[in-house]
């Protein structure tokens, strides 16, 4: 995977109705820019094709670059719930450049911090605020699993604060598992931090996986904004290490970590984090109104 | 939580008088062993009579793949008629779509609102590793989907029918919850299938304890109706563990679920008079174990005061000739009801746990006390399946980490 080598000036060609462009990230397979359309402005995102996969301009297959963005950015279609990044007005699109095959599209520009940056600044997220994190993602969960669709990679570097009325955004469909859809990947994809117990069952990844494995990465961004401490790094050097606490681990309760969280709270992420799907939340309006209850009993409201 | 009644042949008036009473709260009807008019209409007339019984229909759809079952009158219905003598082959998708629609059609079509829910048809299986399990679970699926389009106001449940030696692996147990647990229907009826069906037979601790964890996965910690059929004096470790309901009968094959149920009947004598005794936690014989007891006097103490017991408060020999099946029946629907209204009164599970701990310990000292004043038992009425039960709650204590 090559992250395509792209200039401003290069951008403006390929979307001319863009302006204001600058780049604002690289990630592992793409570059990002934002820029101006229609007064308002949008994520710019453009990635090489796989060139191993490349069959040519009249091949019927699609590269693995190419199928992940083309399910982003369908998902990105089907779901129209706030808590998740939009659609911008430029679809998915092929260009060469400098010679080079190109692909793009663009995706709504959430100003904001994301929260792994949140919590190297600001620390640990208050009750309320954990609370709204925890109901705006099972909104996103929710909608996404609607087309039984999984996130996959939900970690404090793919959820946005915004800056206008600190409502949480999921972001990064790029790696989103559709259980009614040919398999994208040839190993387990995701973040290995915030995987689930099932994530790493990667050959039965069809018949164990469903949104309680998101669920369950919600429950470990949930225990890290609310102690600061990852629940399955502790005594872990390696990755692999950290694979085994979350496949054989029982972290301590939240409460443990933080004593001045309600006990429910503190019930409810560990539930999250029940390493069989079975434990945790069948649906996710059980899980939205134990929520509720940890609100009202709180009189948090 | 509540009891329902296991129905079969030779209902009698005992459910009329059960519901009556408040000792039972439902009947779970037994197409195998009613003519299907009269089943048809005792469902529309309790309909009637009995608006708040929960009233459900078992379609004892797994009879269809038993070798030469005895399956009675359940050729009389179309569900069952049209698909008898199923084997392996015979469960493609479109054969499944096919069984789940005419039984949940019959069901929906025949009863409307008197039932308080559907039931879906299942297979039995013996292990949750093995084909059977898939394709009981593929027709829990097909059920659940075939019942979101029918648009029934009854809610579905999901049946199963589960060897206990399918219990005797935990991973698989879980396995197979992960994949139950992904079904967003109102609940589970489920049968336990015993290796054999015998007075006590308590089942082995481990396996009850992982059953118990079973249901309390689907109950308390996702919510989901389960009705535990067949589950007689197990029903209060079963509340213990957060099922919903349970149920039992008349006859030994109605308070326990086995093969023999539906295999030719090998004949045998009338079974002894027994009294069920909520304190003892067993039926002991009436004649001698209760004479016996009478003549320690200690009678009052095994009692579970019900109104039946002023036939044999003057000795129980002298008062057996009147204690009818029928009233023995009811007496039996009263204990069982008693120790599930104790339970359910209370407002935790663990509570409810410390209960049944309570009601197994007090039930050994009564045991132990009544050995010392000689009141010798047959190994079937001993004390033995309360051990076995203590060992079970244990097992099921760990397992759910209460």
């Amino acid at each position: 995977m090559t992250v395509p080598q792209l200039t401003v000036e290069q951008v403006a060609v390929v979307i001319p109705m863009a302006s204001d462009i600058q780049e604002v990230g690289r990630g592992g397979q793409k570059i990002v820019f934002s820029g101006i359309i229609d007064a308002r402005k949008y994520a710019l995102k453009f990635m090489v094709p796989n060139p191993s996969q490349v069959g040519g301009q009249n091949s019927e297959f699609l590269d693995d670059v190419t199928s992940r963005a083309q399910r982003e950015v369908e998902t990105m279609q089907q779901c129209s719930t706030p808590y998740l990044v939009g659609m911008g007005p430029v679809g998915l699109n092929t260009t060469d450049i400098a010679g080079d095959p190109i692909i793009y599209f663009s995706e709504e520009f959430v100003e904001g911090q994301n929260l792994r940056a949140y919590l190297q600044s600001d620390g640990v997220f208050s009750v309320p605020e954990l609370i709204r994190l925890a109901f705006y993602m099972s909104e996103a969960i929710k909608s996404i699993w609607q087309f039984s669709k999984i996130h996959r990679d939900i970690k404090p570097g793919n959820i946005m604060r915004r800056n206008d009325n600190g409502d949480f955004v999921l972001l990064d469909m790029g790696l989103v598992f559709d259980l009614q859809d040919e398999s994208l990947s040839v190993c387990p994809v995701g973040t290995p931090l915030y995987f689930s117990p099932e994530q790493m069952d990667f050959n039965n990844r069809r018949m164990i996986m469903n949104f309680r494995s998101d669920l369950f990465s919600l429950g470990t961004v949930m225990y890290e904004m609310v102690t600061g401490h990852h629940p399955f790094t502790q005594g872990a050097t390696t990755t692999w290490e950290v694979l085994g606490n979350i496949a054989n681990a029982v972290p301590q309760p939240p409460m443990a970590l933080r004593q001045e969280l309600p006990e429910k709270l503190s019930d409810v992420i560990m539930r999250l984090l029940a390493k069989r799907p079975a434990l945790r939340y069948r649906i996710i309006e059980l899980f939205q109104r134990a929520l509720r209850e940890v609100e009202t009993e709180g009189g948090l409201q | 939580m509540s009891l329902l009644a296991q129905c079969g042949y030779g209902r009698g008036g005992k459910i009329e008088q059960g519901l009556n009473d408040g000792v039972i709260h439902g009947v779970i009807m037994s197409p195998r062993d009613e003519r299907r008019g009269r089943l048809e209409q005792d469902i529309e007339n309790w309909g009637n009579s009995h608006p708040n019984a929960l009233v459900m229909f078992d379609p004892q759809f797994y009879a269809a793949n038993l070798n030469n079952a005895r399956d009675g009158h359940l050729s009389e219905f179309d569900y069952y008629n049209n698909n008898s003598g199923l084997g392996r082959t015979h469960f493609s998708g479109t054969r499944i779509q096919g069984y789940v629609k005419e039984c949940l059609d019959y069901q929906h079509q025949t009863f409307g609102s008197n039932l308080a829910y559907l039931i879906s048809p299942t297979i039995l299986f013996d292990a949750f590793r093995d084909s059977w399990s898939q394709i009981a679970l593929n027709m829990a699926v097909e059920s659940a989907d075939y019942h979101s389009k029918l648009n029934s106001p009854q809610p579905l449940l999901i049946s199963l029918v589960i060897s206990e030696t399918a219990f005797q692996t935990m991973d698989a147990v879980e396995e197979f919850l992960d994949a139950l647990t992904e079904i967003d229907k109102q609940g589970f009826y489920i049968i336990l299938r015993r290796n054999s069906a015998s007075v006590q037979n308590a089942m082995e601790s481990a396996p009850f304890g992982r059953f118990m964890y079973f249901c309390h996965v689907l109950t308390t910690i996702n919510e989901y109706d389960v009705i535990v059929g067949y589950s007689d004096w197990h029903s209060f470790l079963l509340e213990a563990a957060g099922v919903t309901h349970t149920a039992t009968g008349w006859y030994q094959n109605l308070r326990q679920f086995s093969l023999a149920r539906f295999q030719p009947s090998s004949g045998g004598r009338r079974p002894r008079k027994r009294y069920s005794s909520a304190p003892l936690l067993s039926c002991p014989l009436i004649n001698p174990e209760l004479q016996d007891i009478y003549m320690a006097n200690l009678l009052p103490r095994v009692l579970s005061e019900s109104s039946h017991d002023a036939i044999l408060q003057n000795g129980p020999t002298s008062g057996e000739a009147n204690w009818s099946d029928e009233i023995s029946c009811l007496a039996h629907w009263y204990s069982l009801n008693a120790l599930s209204q104790r339970l359910s009164a209370l407002p935790t599970q663990s509570g409810r746990i410390l209960e049944a701990e309570r009601l197994m310990q007090n039930a050994l000292t009564l045991y132990t006390q009544l050995s010392s004043e000689n009141v010798s038992f047959d190994p079937s009425t001993g004390p033995d399946h309360i051990r076995e039960w203590q060992d079970s709650l244990q097992e099921f204590r760990g397992l759910a980490g209460l």
